[in-house]
């Protein structure tokens, strides 16, 4: 669906250089006229504050976004760093051939280089144009957005006074995209991977770092705004006892909120928040949220089949779940 | 770059800097995240504005056959970034109230709990959380409160036989995970608060409540405006 999309823009575009208005000097129009309407719609905005649930809506609706907000753009601003100021050619010449040894090696790499999804994944396949073995390339583009520093200080301060957690999401995220990077390097097809495409911005370093913050904060914000929207649904219409009946059901839970993590589609830097509010239910259940959010979700699924193409998808998508949920249930198990 | 994805980014990053500047965030999130909301807001503005004059000085025709790749400069879904600022600039939701009192687990009391020192019999109210309020009456019946009077903020959160429920949320973070805190306040004359009105109730513990609502037998109850911070 996602490539339909880009195809679509891509003729729009084609369309637009024949006609005397761009399309873009539109958009500035509209921008107007939404705010425009807003402001008309004023009373109407008020009225609807007047009901409890529809406030209760507003309020954590906007409460997820502000909170997150901060942290998404941490991570943009050292992600489009990285993408200006690092050598494109200095993670490819850092890792060692063989696809066992370079996956590991991936892992810890994807750790310290902060980043959410969105920006991981024109990473990953940058790695793979630039000749990095696929299998290391994906364990990458798994950890990168799950155990950086700045999703690590999000989750402290989602928990405070509970570091075990922090230390449970690092090792079950690690472990999880480790696990998945060996697997595709036994039994994936690198074949499937051949159409590898990646949104990359060309030019000056200061030019890149602009673009790059630029488009990440308007990919990253509207999907964070789709998560903070449904979380909220979620809190203000799903009556408790419904959540709280499947809070009690061990392995049951586990996998309700790894299909939660999978619909919410919450950026890595924010989810935290969100498990930490999820207070019914055990605390591997929420790890398991924390886990499998960041490596397979609803745009995370639709960006790459977007970038790597539908065929890759379906198979890894369903291969990172199950390896994700087993993961958060063993280090779960072990830690919390 | 596109015109428009730079104007919804100045906007995103104006109505953080406002949120910030005017106290309002504490509706959302907590006090110590100010700063934070700031620092965000200055480097949001700054992409923004950049995208903005970059896209102005490279609006020639020449210069879109050089963006043929996937997805483009589109703004695609940073557009619905509008409807969180459309409404914030607008009216700022309010402070979470009475609605999700009953919906929300309940903060648990119990947990790091020690020994409370009886409180002095000074002959004024003190003002006190409903955390501690709710501590101090859990730990060996309320004997520390000495038969003191205390000072209670919150919110009227529905009635009760007797009188009603007086309510205040914690936060962690953010609004997300709120979870309220509820005693019973009884003993009141006259008419009951509207609900979702904040108010300020003095009086003193009262024993006979359970573990999840003590009781406050007031003796003045005054009306007031939300608190700039209302969780605890």
């Amino acid at each position: 669906m996602a490539r339909a999309v880009g195809d679509g823009m891509a003729a729009s575009e084609a369309a637009q250089r024949g006609t005397p208005v761009p399309r873009r000097d539109l958009g500035v129009v509209v921008v107007a006229v939404v705010v425009l309407l807003a402001a008309l719609g004023r009373p109407l905005l008020e009225q609807l504050f007047d009901r409890p649930a529809f406030a209760h809506w507003a309020t954590i609706f906007v409460a997820i976004t502000i909170q997150a907000m901060p942290f998404l753009v941490l991570g943009i601003a050292i992600s489009a760093a990285v993408a200006a100021f690092v050598p494109a050619d200095f993670l490819p010449r850092h890792l060692p051939d063989r696809a066992s040894r370079a996956v590991p090696v991936a892992a810890v790499a994807g750790a310290a280089l902060p980043g959410c999804e969105c920006g991981s994944v024109p990473v990953a396949a940058r790695l793979v144009s630039r000749g990095v073995a696929p299998a290391a390339a994906l364990t990458f583009l798994l950890a990168s957005p799950a155990i950086n520093p700045v999703v690590l200080v999000a989750t402290a301060v989602a928990f405070p006074g509970r570091p075990e957690v922090v230390a449970a999401r690092f090792l079950a995220s690690m472990l999880a995209a480790i696990v998945v990077g060996l697997v595709w390097a036994r039994f994936g097809r690198d074949a499937l991977l051949s159409r590898t495409r990646g949104h990359v911005h060309e030019g000056r370093p200061r030019d890149v770092f602009f673009d790059t913050a630029q488009h990440d904060f308007l990919q990253a914000g509207g999907f964070l705004v789709v998560g903070a929207a449904a979380a909220a649904t979620l809190q203000t219409v799903v009556p408790r006892s419904i959540l709280d009946s499947l809070a009690d059901r061990g392995l049951l839970s586990v996998l309700a909120l790894a299909g939660l993590a999978v619909l919410l589609a919450i950026c890595s830097e924010a989810d935290a928040f969100v498990a930490a509010s999820l207070t019914q239910f055990s605390m591997t259940s929420r790890l398991a949220f924390m886990v499998v959010g960041p490596m397979v979700d609803v745009k995370l699924i639709a960006l790459q089949a977007g970038t790597f193409g539908h065929r890759f998808a379906v198979r890894f998508a369903p291969l990172t779940f199950a390896v994700a949920v087993a993961s958060s249930i063993v280090v779960g198990w072990w830690l919390l | 770059m596109s015109k428009a994805g730079g104007a919804i980014s100045v906007l995103v990053g104006a109505v953080l800097l406002r949120l910030a500047l005017t106290g309002t965030f504490q509706r959302y999130v907590r006090e110590g995240m100010g700063w934070l909301l700031v620092a965000a807001g200055i480097v949001i503005v700054t992409v923004g504005v950049v995208a903005f004059v970059r896209a102005l000085r490279h609006a020639e025709p020449a210069d879109l056959h050089d963006h043929d790749h996937d997805h483009g400069h589109g703004v695609g879904v940073g557009w619905l970034l509008l409807a969180p600022i459309s409404a914030l600039l607008l009216v700022a939701p309010p402070t979470l109230g009475s609605f999700g009192v009953d919906r929300s687990t309940s903060v648990d009391i119990r947990s790091g709990i020690g020994v409370f020192e009886p409180l002095p019999r000074t002959g004024t109210a003190r003002p006190m959380s409903l955390l501690e309020f709710s501590q101090r009456a859990y730990e060996r019946s309320g004997v520390s409160f000495n038969r003191s009077a205390v000072q209670l903020t919150g919110f009227m959160a529905g009635s009760e036989e007797g009188g009603f429920k007086l309510a205040r949320y914690q936060i962690a973070c953010c609004a997300a995970d709120a979870a309220p805190i509820v005693v019973r306040v009884v003993g009141v004359e006259g008419a009951v608060p509207a609900r979702d009105q904040w108010l300020v109730v003095t009086g003193t513990f009262q024993r006979g409540g359970d573990e999840d609502l003590p009781e406050l037998t007031a003796t003045s109850i005054l009306d007031i405006d939300a608190p700039q911070d209302p969780y605890e």
